[in-house]
Protein backbone atom coordinates (compact mmCIF):
# COMPACT_ATOMS: atom_id res chain seq x y z
CA UNK A 1 0.00 0.00 0.00
CA UNK A 2 2.76 2.40 1.02
CA UNK A 3 4.84 1.59 -2.07
CA UNK A 4 1.79 2.12 -4.30
CA UNK A 5 1.21 5.51 -2.64
CA UNK A 6 4.86 6.39 -3.18
CA UNK A 7 4.64 5.46 -6.85
CA UNK A 8 1.48 7.51 -7.33
CA UNK A 9 2.99 10.48 -5.50
CA UNK A 10 6.11 10.22 -7.61
CA UNK A 11 4.01 10.12 -10.75
CA UNK A 12 2.03 13.20 -9.69
CA UNK A 13 5.20 15.11 -8.79
CA UNK A 14 6.83 14.07 -12.04
CA UNK A 15 3.83 15.16 -14.08
CA UNK A 16 3.71 18.48 -12.22
CA UNK A 17 7.35 19.12 -12.87
CA UNK A 18 6.79 18.19 -16.47
CA UNK A 19 3.95 20.71 -16.70
CA UNK A 20 6.05 23.40 -14.99
CA UNK A 21 8.83 22.97 -17.50
CA UNK A 22 6.52 22.13 -20.43
CA UNK A 23 7.72 25.16 -22.37
CA UNK A 24 11.46 24.64 -21.86
CA UNK A 25 13.18 23.82 -25.15
CA UNK A 26 14.85 20.44 -25.56
CA UNK A 27 18.56 20.85 -25.03
CA UNK A 28 18.49 24.52 -25.99
CA UNK A 29 18.09 28.00 -24.60
CA UNK A 30 16.84 31.28 -26.05
CA UNK A 31 19.30 34.16 -26.03
CA UNK A 32 18.94 37.81 -27.00
CA UNK A 33 21.02 40.93 -27.45
CA UNK A 34 21.39 42.99 -24.26
CA UNK A 35 19.34 45.78 -25.91
CA UNK A 36 16.24 43.57 -25.60
CA UNK A 37 14.32 44.67 -22.52
CA UNK A 38 12.43 41.40 -21.98
CA UNK A 39 13.83 38.77 -19.62
CA UNK A 40 11.32 36.12 -20.60
CA UNK A 41 8.88 35.20 -23.32
CA UNK A 42 5.79 33.08 -23.39
CA UNK A 43 5.86 30.13 -25.77
CA UNK A 44 3.23 31.90 -27.90
CA UNK A 45 5.32 35.08 -28.06
CA UNK A 46 8.37 33.07 -29.12
CA UNK A 47 6.34 31.39 -31.84
CA UNK A 48 4.97 34.73 -33.03
CA UNK A 49 8.53 36.01 -33.40
CA UNK A 50 9.75 33.02 -35.39
CA UNK A 51 6.64 33.01 -37.62
CA UNK A 52 6.89 36.70 -38.44
CA UNK A 53 3.78 37.85 -36.62
CA UNK A 54 5.91 39.91 -34.24
CA UNK A 55 8.60 41.83 -36.05
CA UNK A 56 9.45 44.46 -33.41
CA UNK A 57 10.20 44.37 -29.70
CA UNK A 58 8.00 46.47 -27.39
CA UNK A 59 10.44 49.36 -27.59
CA UNK A 60 10.27 49.44 -31.40
CA UNK A 61 13.61 47.76 -32.12
CA UNK A 62 13.45 45.33 -35.03
CA UNK A 63 13.58 41.64 -34.11
CA UNK A 64 16.62 40.08 -35.81
CA UNK A 65 16.35 36.30 -35.81
CA UNK A 66 19.66 34.47 -35.89
CA UNK A 67 19.82 30.78 -36.73
CA UNK A 68 22.27 27.97 -36.06
CA UNK A 69 21.41 25.67 -39.01
CA UNK A 70 20.52 22.04 -38.19
CA UNK A 71 22.04 21.93 -34.70
CA UNK A 72 18.89 22.99 -32.80
CA UNK A 73 16.16 21.60 -35.05
CA UNK A 74 14.30 19.85 -32.21
CA UNK A 75 14.12 23.05 -30.18
CA UNK A 76 13.21 25.08 -33.27
CA UNK A 77 10.41 22.63 -34.01
CA UNK A 78 9.13 23.08 -30.44
CA UNK A 79 9.35 26.84 -30.68
CA UNK A 80 7.64 27.41 -34.02
CA UNK A 81 6.76 24.09 -35.65
CA UNK A 82 9.49 24.38 -38.29
CA UNK A 83 12.97 22.96 -38.68
CA UNK A 84 15.87 24.90 -40.24
CA UNK A 85 14.89 24.09 -43.84
CA UNK A 86 11.24 25.00 -43.39
CA UNK A 87 12.14 28.16 -41.49
CA UNK A 88 14.49 29.21 -44.29
CA UNK A 89 11.77 28.72 -46.95
CA UNK A 90 9.21 30.51 -44.76
CA UNK A 91 11.40 33.58 -44.37
CA UNK A 92 12.51 33.57 -48.00
CA UNK A 93 8.82 33.92 -48.93
CA UNK A 94 8.53 36.93 -46.67
CA UNK A 95 11.81 38.50 -47.75
CA UNK A 96 11.31 38.16 -51.51
CA UNK A 97 7.80 39.60 -51.29
CA UNK A 98 8.86 42.59 -49.20
CA UNK A 99 7.21 41.40 -46.01
CA UNK A 100 10.18 40.49 -43.88
CA UNK A 101 13.93 40.07 -43.57
CA UNK A 102 15.69 36.72 -43.74
CA UNK A 103 17.28 35.49 -40.51
CA UNK A 104 21.02 35.85 -40.08
CA UNK A 105 23.01 32.68 -39.50
CA UNK A 106 26.30 31.38 -38.26
CA UNK A 107 27.94 27.99 -38.58
CA UNK A 108 28.49 27.26 -34.90
CA UNK A 109 27.11 28.18 -31.49
CA UNK A 110 29.97 30.54 -30.71
CA UNK A 111 29.32 32.35 -34.00
CA UNK A 112 25.61 32.70 -33.24
CA UNK A 113 26.33 34.01 -29.74
CA UNK A 114 28.82 36.54 -31.11
CA UNK A 115 26.31 37.66 -33.79
CA UNK A 116 23.54 38.07 -31.22
CA UNK A 117 25.89 39.97 -28.90
CA UNK A 118 26.78 42.38 -31.71
CA UNK A 119 23.31 42.90 -33.20
CA UNK A 120 20.69 45.07 -31.55
CA UNK A 121 17.37 43.29 -31.30
CA UNK A 122 18.81 39.86 -32.11
CA UNK A 123 17.36 36.61 -30.79
CA UNK A 124 18.50 33.03 -31.27
CA UNK A 125 18.05 29.46 -30.07
CA UNK A 126 21.37 27.84 -29.16
CA UNK A 127 22.41 24.55 -27.53
CA UNK A 128 22.06 24.61 -23.76
CA UNK A 129 25.80 24.08 -23.28
CA UNK A 130 26.80 27.09 -25.39
CA UNK A 131 28.96 29.75 -23.73
CA UNK A 132 26.72 32.80 -23.48
CA UNK A 133 29.24 35.64 -23.54
CA UNK A 134 27.77 39.10 -24.01
CA UNK A 135 24.15 38.01 -24.39
CA UNK A 136 21.19 37.55 -22.10
CA UNK A 137 19.20 34.40 -21.64
CA UNK A 138 15.41 34.60 -22.06
CA UNK A 139 13.25 32.23 -20.05
CA UNK A 140 10.47 30.60 -22.02
CA UNK A 141 7.30 30.33 -19.95
CA UNK B 1 17.18 21.64 -81.28
CA UNK B 2 17.04 23.32 -77.90
CA UNK B 3 15.92 26.93 -78.14
CA UNK B 4 18.22 29.05 -76.00
CA UNK B 5 19.95 32.40 -75.90
CA UNK B 6 23.56 33.12 -74.96
CA UNK B 7 22.32 35.28 -72.10
CA UNK B 8 20.88 32.23 -70.34
CA UNK B 9 24.21 30.46 -70.12
CA UNK B 10 26.08 33.65 -69.22
CA UNK B 11 23.79 34.53 -66.32
CA UNK B 12 23.79 30.99 -65.03
CA UNK B 13 27.55 30.52 -65.17
CA UNK B 14 28.29 33.92 -63.64
CA UNK B 15 25.84 33.47 -60.82
CA UNK B 16 27.01 29.94 -60.05
CA UNK B 17 30.55 31.28 -59.79
CA UNK B 18 29.52 34.07 -57.44
CA UNK B 19 27.51 31.69 -55.30
CA UNK B 20 30.29 29.15 -55.06
CA UNK B 21 32.69 31.86 -54.02
CA UNK B 22 30.45 33.58 -51.51
CA UNK B 23 28.33 30.75 -50.21
CA UNK B 24 24.83 31.48 -49.05
CA UNK B 25 25.53 34.43 -46.77
CA UNK B 26 23.52 37.56 -47.33
CA UNK B 27 25.53 40.62 -48.15
CA UNK B 28 25.49 43.63 -45.84
CA UNK B 29 26.35 47.23 -46.53
CA UNK B 30 27.47 48.99 -43.39
CA UNK B 31 26.61 52.65 -43.50
CA UNK B 32 29.32 53.59 -41.02
CA UNK B 33 26.92 55.40 -38.70
CA UNK B 34 24.58 54.33 -35.91
CA UNK B 35 22.26 53.04 -38.60
CA UNK B 36 21.88 49.28 -39.02
CA UNK B 37 23.38 47.74 -42.15
CA UNK B 38 21.49 47.32 -45.41
CA UNK B 39 20.80 43.63 -46.10
CA UNK B 40 21.00 42.29 -49.63
CA UNK B 41 19.54 39.02 -50.94
CA UNK B 42 19.05 37.73 -54.45
CA UNK B 43 18.46 34.79 -56.70
CA UNK B 44 18.79 33.64 -60.29
CA UNK B 45 16.65 30.86 -61.75
CA UNK B 46 16.95 29.15 -65.10
CA UNK B 47 14.42 26.64 -66.34
CA UNK B 48 13.93 24.27 -69.23
CA UNK B 49 10.50 23.43 -70.60
CA UNK B 50 9.79 20.50 -72.91
CA UNK B 51 6.38 19.34 -74.10
CA UNK B 52 5.30 16.32 -76.12
CA UNK B 53 2.62 18.31 -77.94
CA UNK B 54 1.90 22.02 -78.27
CA UNK B 55 4.08 24.95 -77.32
CA UNK B 56 3.17 25.99 -73.83
CA UNK B 57 4.44 28.98 -71.84
CA UNK B 58 7.31 29.43 -74.31
CA UNK B 59 7.40 29.50 -78.09
CA UNK B 60 9.06 26.20 -78.93
CA UNK B 61 8.68 23.87 -75.99
CA UNK B 62 8.10 20.97 -78.40
CA UNK B 63 11.80 21.24 -79.16
CA UNK B 64 12.78 22.25 -75.63
CA UNK B 65 13.05 25.87 -74.54
CA UNK B 66 15.12 27.84 -72.04
CA UNK B 67 12.69 30.81 -72.27
CA UNK B 68 11.95 30.44 -68.56
CA UNK B 69 14.18 32.54 -66.30
CA UNK B 70 13.94 34.90 -63.35
CA UNK B 71 16.39 36.97 -61.36
CA UNK B 72 15.85 39.29 -58.44
CA UNK B 73 17.90 41.30 -55.99
CA UNK B 74 16.54 43.05 -52.93
CA UNK B 75 17.75 45.37 -50.22
CA UNK B 76 16.18 46.19 -46.87
CA UNK B 77 16.94 48.26 -43.81
CA UNK B 78 15.26 49.12 -40.52
CA UNK B 79 16.44 52.75 -40.26
CA UNK B 80 14.15 53.73 -37.37
CA UNK B 81 12.02 52.02 -34.77
CA UNK B 82 9.15 50.03 -36.28
CA UNK B 83 10.14 51.17 -39.77
CA UNK B 84 11.42 49.16 -42.69
CA UNK B 85 12.40 50.26 -46.17
CA UNK B 86 12.87 47.62 -48.84
CA UNK B 87 13.09 47.33 -52.61
CA UNK B 88 13.58 44.59 -55.17
CA UNK B 89 14.70 44.72 -58.80
CA UNK B 90 13.51 41.92 -61.02
CA UNK B 91 13.75 40.58 -64.52
CA UNK B 92 12.25 37.52 -66.15
CA UNK B 93 11.60 35.78 -69.42
CA UNK B 94 8.65 33.47 -70.04
CA UNK B 95 8.16 32.87 -73.74
CA UNK B 96 7.31 36.22 -75.34
CA UNK B 97 6.78 37.94 -72.03
CA UNK B 98 9.40 39.67 -69.92
CA UNK B 99 12.29 39.49 -72.35
CA UNK B 100 14.82 40.21 -69.57
CA UNK B 101 13.75 43.83 -69.23
CA UNK B 102 14.64 44.82 -65.64
CA UNK B 103 12.05 46.62 -63.58
CA UNK B 104 11.29 47.68 -60.05
CA UNK B 105 9.38 44.78 -58.52
CA UNK B 106 8.64 46.43 -55.19
CA UNK B 107 9.82 49.54 -53.36
CA UNK B 108 8.07 50.30 -50.14
CA UNK B 109 8.18 51.69 -46.69
CA UNK B 110 6.22 50.17 -43.86
CA UNK B 111 5.53 51.24 -40.31
CA UNK B 112 4.31 48.68 -37.78
CA UNK B 113 2.37 50.25 -34.94
CA UNK B 114 1.79 46.87 -33.32
CA UNK B 115 1.43 43.19 -34.27
CA UNK B 116 -2.21 43.98 -35.06
CA UNK B 117 -1.73 47.06 -37.25
CA UNK B 118 0.75 48.38 -39.75
CA UNK B 119 0.79 50.46 -42.93
CA UNK B 120 2.78 49.95 -46.09
CA UNK B 121 3.09 52.25 -49.11
CA UNK B 122 4.85 52.26 -52.44
CA UNK B 123 5.04 49.54 -55.03
CA UNK B 124 3.92 46.43 -53.22
CA UNK B 125 3.37 42.78 -54.00
CA UNK B 126 -0.32 41.92 -54.08
CA UNK B 127 -1.43 39.24 -51.63
CA UNK B 128 -3.82 36.59 -52.91
CA UNK B 129 -3.84 33.00 -51.81
CA UNK B 130 -0.83 30.98 -50.83
CA UNK B 131 1.49 31.90 -53.68
CA UNK B 132 0.46 35.08 -55.55
CA UNK B 133 2.93 37.38 -53.78
CA UNK B 134 5.80 34.89 -54.36
CA UNK B 135 4.65 33.25 -57.61
CA UNK B 136 7.92 33.97 -59.41
CA UNK B 137 10.30 33.10 -56.56
CA UNK B 138 11.33 29.55 -57.41
CA UNK B 139 13.15 28.80 -54.16
CA UNK B 140 10.08 29.65 -52.07
CA UNK B 141 8.13 26.55 -53.13
CA UNK B 142 8.42 22.86 -53.99
CA UNK B 143 7.10 22.98 -57.57
CA UNK B 144 8.59 24.37 -60.77
CA UNK B 145 5.21 25.33 -62.22
CA UNK B 146 2.38 26.38 -59.95
CA UNK B 147 -1.16 25.55 -61.14
CA UNK B 148 -1.21 27.86 -64.15
CA UNK B 149 -4.94 28.50 -64.19
CA UNK B 150 -4.40 30.32 -60.90
CA UNK B 151 -0.77 31.51 -61.13
CA UNK B 152 -0.11 32.02 -64.85
CA UNK B 153 3.61 32.69 -65.22
CA UNK B 154 2.90 35.01 -68.15
CA UNK B 155 0.37 37.19 -66.31
CA UNK B 156 2.53 38.66 -63.56
CA UNK B 157 1.89 42.24 -64.75
CA UNK B 158 -1.78 41.67 -63.92
CA UNK B 159 -1.40 39.69 -60.74
CA UNK B 160 1.88 40.36 -58.98
CA UNK B 161 1.75 43.92 -57.67
CA UNK B 162 0.30 47.37 -57.47
CA UNK B 163 1.36 50.95 -56.77
CA UNK B 164 -0.48 52.09 -53.69
CA UNK B 165 -0.67 51.03 -50.11
CA UNK B 166 -1.99 48.52 -47.67
CA UNK B 167 -2.98 48.03 -44.06
CA UNK B 168 -1.72 44.82 -42.48
CA UNK B 169 -1.56 43.02 -39.20
CA UNK B 170 -2.26 39.90 -37.18
CA UNK B 171 -5.01 39.96 -34.57
CA UNK B 172 -4.83 37.39 -31.79
CA UNK B 173 -8.04 35.56 -30.90
CA UNK B 174 -6.43 33.99 -27.86
CA UNK B 175 -7.26 30.28 -27.75
CA UNK B 176 -9.20 30.59 -31.01
CA UNK B 177 -6.02 31.32 -32.98
CA UNK B 178 -5.42 34.54 -34.88
CA UNK B 179 -6.44 36.38 -38.03
CA UNK B 180 -3.89 37.91 -40.38
CA UNK B 181 -5.08 40.56 -42.80
CA UNK B 182 -3.87 42.73 -45.65
CA UNK B 183 -6.18 45.35 -47.22
CA UNK B 184 -4.78 47.19 -50.22
CA UNK B 185 -5.66 49.78 -52.81
CA UNK B 186 -3.85 51.37 -55.71
CA UNK B 187 -3.11 51.00 -59.39
CA UNK B 188 -2.17 47.88 -61.35
CA UNK B 189 0.23 48.83 -64.14
CA UNK B 190 -0.54 46.61 -67.12
CA UNK B 191 2.40 46.01 -69.46
CA UNK B 192 1.78 46.81 -73.12
CA UNK B 193 3.66 43.65 -74.07
CA UNK B 194 2.74 41.62 -71.00
CA UNK B 195 0.93 38.33 -70.70
CA UNK B 196 -2.58 39.79 -70.56
CA UNK B 197 -1.92 41.93 -73.65
CA UNK B 198 -0.68 38.80 -75.43
CA UNK B 199 -3.81 36.91 -74.32
CA UNK B 200 -6.04 39.63 -75.79
CA UNK B 201 -3.94 39.68 -78.97
CA UNK B 202 -4.30 35.91 -79.23
CA UNK B 203 -8.08 36.31 -79.46
CA UNK B 204 -7.92 38.66 -82.45
CA UNK B 205 -7.95 37.76 -86.14
CA UNK B 206 -4.41 37.47 -87.46
CA UNK B 207 -2.57 40.62 -88.52
CA UNK B 208 -3.17 42.73 -90.55
CA UNK B 209 -6.86 42.20 -89.93
CA UNK B 210 -6.57 42.36 -86.15
CA UNK B 211 -4.17 44.43 -84.04
CA UNK B 212 -3.68 45.02 -80.34
CA UNK B 213 -3.26 48.70 -79.51
CA UNK B 214 -3.30 49.46 -75.81
CA UNK B 215 -4.13 48.26 -72.31
CA UNK B 216 -4.73 50.63 -69.44
CA UNK B 217 -3.58 50.70 -65.85
CA UNK B 218 -6.40 49.78 -63.54
CA UNK B 219 -7.47 50.96 -60.08
CA UNK B 220 -7.70 48.05 -57.66
CA UNK B 221 -8.87 47.40 -54.13
CA UNK B 222 -8.85 44.13 -52.26
CA UNK B 223 -7.84 42.13 -49.30
CA UNK B 224 -6.49 38.83 -48.04
CA UNK B 225 -7.52 37.25 -44.76
CA UNK B 226 -5.80 34.29 -43.13
CA UNK B 227 -7.35 32.47 -40.19
CA UNK B 228 -4.59 30.74 -38.25
CA UNK B 229 -6.68 28.12 -36.51
CA UNK B 230 -6.06 26.64 -33.05
CA UNK B 231 -5.07 23.41 -34.83
CA UNK B 232 -1.31 23.70 -35.13
CA UNK B 233 -0.28 24.03 -38.78
CA UNK B 234 -3.75 24.67 -40.21
CA UNK B 235 -4.69 27.97 -41.78
CA UNK B 236 -7.63 28.99 -43.97
CA UNK B 237 -7.65 31.97 -46.31
CA UNK B 238 -9.93 34.08 -48.44
CA UNK B 239 -9.12 36.85 -50.88
CA UNK B 240 -11.19 39.33 -52.87
CA UNK B 241 -9.88 41.80 -55.44
CA UNK B 242 -11.90 44.33 -57.44
CA UNK B 243 -10.45 46.02 -60.51
CA UNK B 244 -12.42 49.06 -61.58
CA UNK B 245 -12.53 49.95 -65.25
CA UNK B 246 -10.10 47.42 -66.70
CA UNK B 247 -9.85 48.29 -70.38
CA UNK B 248 -7.99 47.67 -73.61
CA UNK B 249 -8.04 48.84 -77.22
CA UNK B 250 -7.79 46.71 -80.33
CA UNK B 251 -8.50 47.23 -84.03
CA UNK B 252 -10.25 44.91 -86.44
CA UNK B 253 -10.19 46.51 -89.88
CA UNK B 254 -13.30 46.84 -91.97
CA UNK B 255 -15.08 44.95 -93.45
CA UNK B 256 -14.05 42.27 -90.94
CA UNK B 257 -14.75 44.55 -88.00
CA UNK B 258 -15.75 48.08 -87.02
CA UNK B 259 -12.19 49.38 -86.84
CA UNK B 260 -11.04 50.51 -83.39
CA UNK B 261 -12.74 48.73 -80.50
CA UNK B 262 -12.52 49.82 -76.88
CA UNK B 263 -13.43 47.21 -74.26
CA UNK B 264 -13.92 48.15 -70.66
CA UNK B 265 -15.41 46.57 -67.60
CA UNK B 266 -14.88 45.51 -64.01
CA UNK B 267 -13.11 42.45 -62.70
CA UNK B 268 -13.82 40.62 -59.47
CA UNK B 269 -11.29 37.99 -58.37
CA UNK B 270 -11.94 35.51 -55.60
CA UNK B 271 -9.53 33.00 -54.10
CA UNK B 272 -10.02 30.56 -51.26
CA UNK B 273 -7.19 28.59 -49.68
CA UNK B 274 -6.39 25.95 -47.11
CA UNK B 275 -2.97 24.84 -45.96
CA UNK B 276 -2.02 22.24 -43.37
CA UNK B 277 1.53 21.62 -42.21
CA UNK B 278 1.86 18.33 -40.34
CA UNK B 279 5.28 17.01 -39.41
CA UNK B 280 7.18 16.84 -42.72
CA UNK B 281 4.02 17.06 -44.83
CA UNK B 282 2.41 20.10 -46.44
CA UNK B 283 -1.13 19.83 -47.78
CA UNK B 284 -2.70 22.61 -49.82
CA UNK B 285 -5.93 23.27 -51.67
CA UNK B 286 -7.12 26.42 -53.44
CA UNK B 287 -10.00 27.63 -55.59
CA UNK B 288 -9.75 30.70 -57.81
CA UNK B 289 -12.10 32.47 -60.15
CA UNK B 290 -12.42 35.86 -61.75
CA UNK B 291 -15.34 37.50 -63.49
CA UNK B 292 -14.70 40.20 -66.09
CA UNK B 293 -17.94 41.84 -67.19
CA UNK B 294 -17.95 44.77 -69.56
CA UNK B 295 -18.82 46.08 -72.96
CA UNK B 296 -17.18 46.82 -76.29
CA UNK B 297 -17.49 50.20 -77.96
CA UNK B 298 -16.74 51.35 -81.51
CA UNK B 299 -15.28 54.89 -81.46
CA UNK B 300 -15.59 55.14 -85.24
CA UNK B 301 -19.35 54.70 -84.91
CA UNK B 302 -20.11 57.26 -82.25
CA UNK B 303 -18.87 54.97 -79.51
CA UNK B 304 -21.73 52.59 -80.14
CA UNK B 305 -22.00 49.64 -77.78
CA UNK B 306 -21.30 46.68 -80.03
CA UNK B 307 -21.64 43.90 -77.51
CA UNK B 308 -20.63 42.43 -74.20
CA UNK B 309 -17.06 41.67 -73.19
CA UNK B 310 -16.42 39.09 -70.56
CA UNK B 311 -14.42 36.24 -69.17
CA UNK B 312 -15.20 33.90 -66.29
CA UNK B 313 -12.78 31.02 -65.74
CA UNK B 314 -12.23 28.99 -62.58
CA UNK B 315 -9.38 26.86 -61.28
CA UNK B 316 -8.88 24.57 -58.32
CA UNK B 317 -6.08 22.34 -57.15
CA UNK B 318 -5.01 20.00 -54.37
CA UNK B 319 -1.34 19.47 -53.55
CA UNK B 320 0.85 17.56 -51.14
CA UNK B 321 4.58 17.70 -50.53
CA UNK B 322 6.95 15.85 -48.22
CA UNK B 323 10.33 16.97 -46.92
CA UNK B 324 12.54 13.88 -46.58
CA UNK B 325 15.45 15.85 -45.18
CA UNK B 326 17.13 19.19 -45.76
CA UNK B 327 18.34 18.02 -49.17
CA UNK B 328 15.25 16.40 -50.66
CA UNK B 329 11.57 17.21 -51.12
CA UNK B 330 8.89 15.64 -53.30
CA UNK B 331 5.49 17.00 -54.23
CA UNK B 332 2.43 16.32 -56.37
CA UNK B 333 -0.67 18.23 -57.37
CA UNK B 334 -3.78 17.88 -59.49
CA UNK B 335 -5.49 20.93 -60.94
CA UNK B 336 -8.47 21.66 -63.17
CA UNK B 337 -9.05 24.83 -65.18
CA UNK B 338 -12.37 25.67 -66.81
CA UNK B 339 -13.11 28.48 -69.24
CA UNK B 340 -16.88 28.87 -69.11
CA UNK B 341 -16.91 31.15 -72.18
CA UNK B 342 -15.81 28.21 -74.33
CA UNK B 343 -17.83 25.12 -75.11
CA UNK B 344 -17.21 22.32 -72.63
CA UNK B 345 -16.77 19.89 -75.54
CA UNK B 346 -13.80 21.88 -76.88
CA UNK B 347 -10.29 21.14 -75.70
CA UNK B 348 -9.90 24.91 -75.24
CA UNK B 349 -12.59 24.89 -72.59
CA UNK B 350 -10.48 23.13 -69.99
CA UNK B 351 -6.99 22.09 -68.96
CA UNK B 352 -6.39 19.44 -66.31
CA UNK B 353 -2.90 18.80 -65.03
CA UNK B 354 -1.36 16.11 -62.82
CA UNK B 355 2.17 17.00 -61.70
CA UNK B 356 4.94 15.22 -59.84
CA UNK B 357 8.05 17.07 -58.66
CA UNK B 358 11.37 16.32 -57.01
CA UNK B 359 13.32 19.17 -55.40
CA UNK B 360 16.97 18.79 -54.39
CA UNK B 361 18.91 21.36 -52.31
CA UNK B 362 22.54 20.19 -52.52
CA UNK B 363 23.69 23.33 -50.68
CA UNK B 364 22.17 26.32 -48.90
CA UNK B 365 22.47 28.39 -52.08
CA UNK B 366 21.64 25.92 -54.85
CA UNK B 367 18.27 24.33 -55.67
CA UNK B 368 17.47 21.90 -58.49
CA UNK B 369 14.02 20.67 -59.47
CA UNK B 370 12.65 18.20 -62.00
CA UNK B 371 8.94 17.94 -62.64
CA UNK B 372 6.65 15.96 -64.94
CA UNK B 373 3.13 16.88 -66.00
CA UNK B 374 0.36 14.92 -67.68
CA UNK B 375 -2.03 17.44 -69.19
CA UNK B 376 -5.47 17.01 -70.68
CA UNK B 377 -6.94 19.99 -72.55
CA UNK B 378 -5.56 23.15 -74.12
CA UNK B 379 -7.46 25.91 -72.32
CA UNK B 380 -4.34 27.59 -70.97
CA UNK B 381 -2.16 27.49 -74.09
CA UNK B 382 -3.46 30.92 -75.13
CA UNK B 383 -1.14 30.93 -78.12
CA UNK B 384 -2.97 29.99 -81.34
CA UNK B 385 -0.06 31.18 -83.50
CA UNK B 386 2.25 28.48 -82.17
CA UNK B 387 -0.53 25.91 -81.65
CA UNK B 388 -2.80 26.12 -84.71
CA UNK B 389 -4.17 22.61 -84.25
CA UNK B 390 -5.48 21.47 -80.88
CA UNK B 391 -7.33 18.38 -79.73
CA UNK B 392 -8.36 16.70 -76.54
CA UNK B 393 -5.62 14.08 -76.50
CA UNK B 394 -3.49 14.07 -73.39
CA UNK B 395 0.06 15.36 -73.55
CA UNK B 396 3.17 15.55 -71.38
CA UNK B 397 5.40 18.36 -70.17
CA UNK B 398 8.79 18.24 -68.48
CA UNK B 399 9.95 21.24 -66.44
CA UNK B 400 13.45 21.47 -65.01
CA UNK B 401 14.74 24.43 -63.05
CA UNK B 402 17.81 25.42 -61.09
CA UNK B 403 18.18 28.40 -58.74
CA UNK B 404 21.16 30.04 -57.10
CA UNK B 405 20.45 32.35 -54.18
CA UNK B 406 22.14 34.38 -51.49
Amino acid sequence: MKSKFTRIAGLVIGLSLGAFSAHALDGAVVIANSSVAADSLTADALKDIYTGKTKYWDGGQAVIITVLPDKTDAALQQACGMDTSSLKTFWQRLAFSGRGQEPKKADDAAGVVALVAATKGAIAIVPADATLTGVKKLDVK
Amino acid sequence: MLITKPIHKTILALTATIMAAGGAQAYELNLGTNMPPVDFHGFVSQGLLYSSSYNYLANNTKEGSFQFSEAGINASINPFDRTRISAQGFLFDTGNVGQYHPFLDYAQIDYTFSDAFGVRAGRIRRPSGIYNHIQDVDLARTFVLLPQGMYDARWRDWSAGLDGGELFGNVSLSKAGSVGYEFYGGLVNMAQNGGVARYIENGLPPSPIGAFNDINSTPVVGGQLWYNTPIDGLRLGGSLCFMDGFGYDVTVIQPYGPGPIHSTGDVLLQQYSAEYLWKKWTFQAEYYTYNFTGNKYAPAFGNANIGAAGDNPATWYVAASYQFNKYLQAGAYYTEFRDYSVSSTSSDGHQNDAALCLRVDPTDWWTFKIEGHYIDGTGLLRDDLHNPTRSDNGWFMLAVKTTFSF
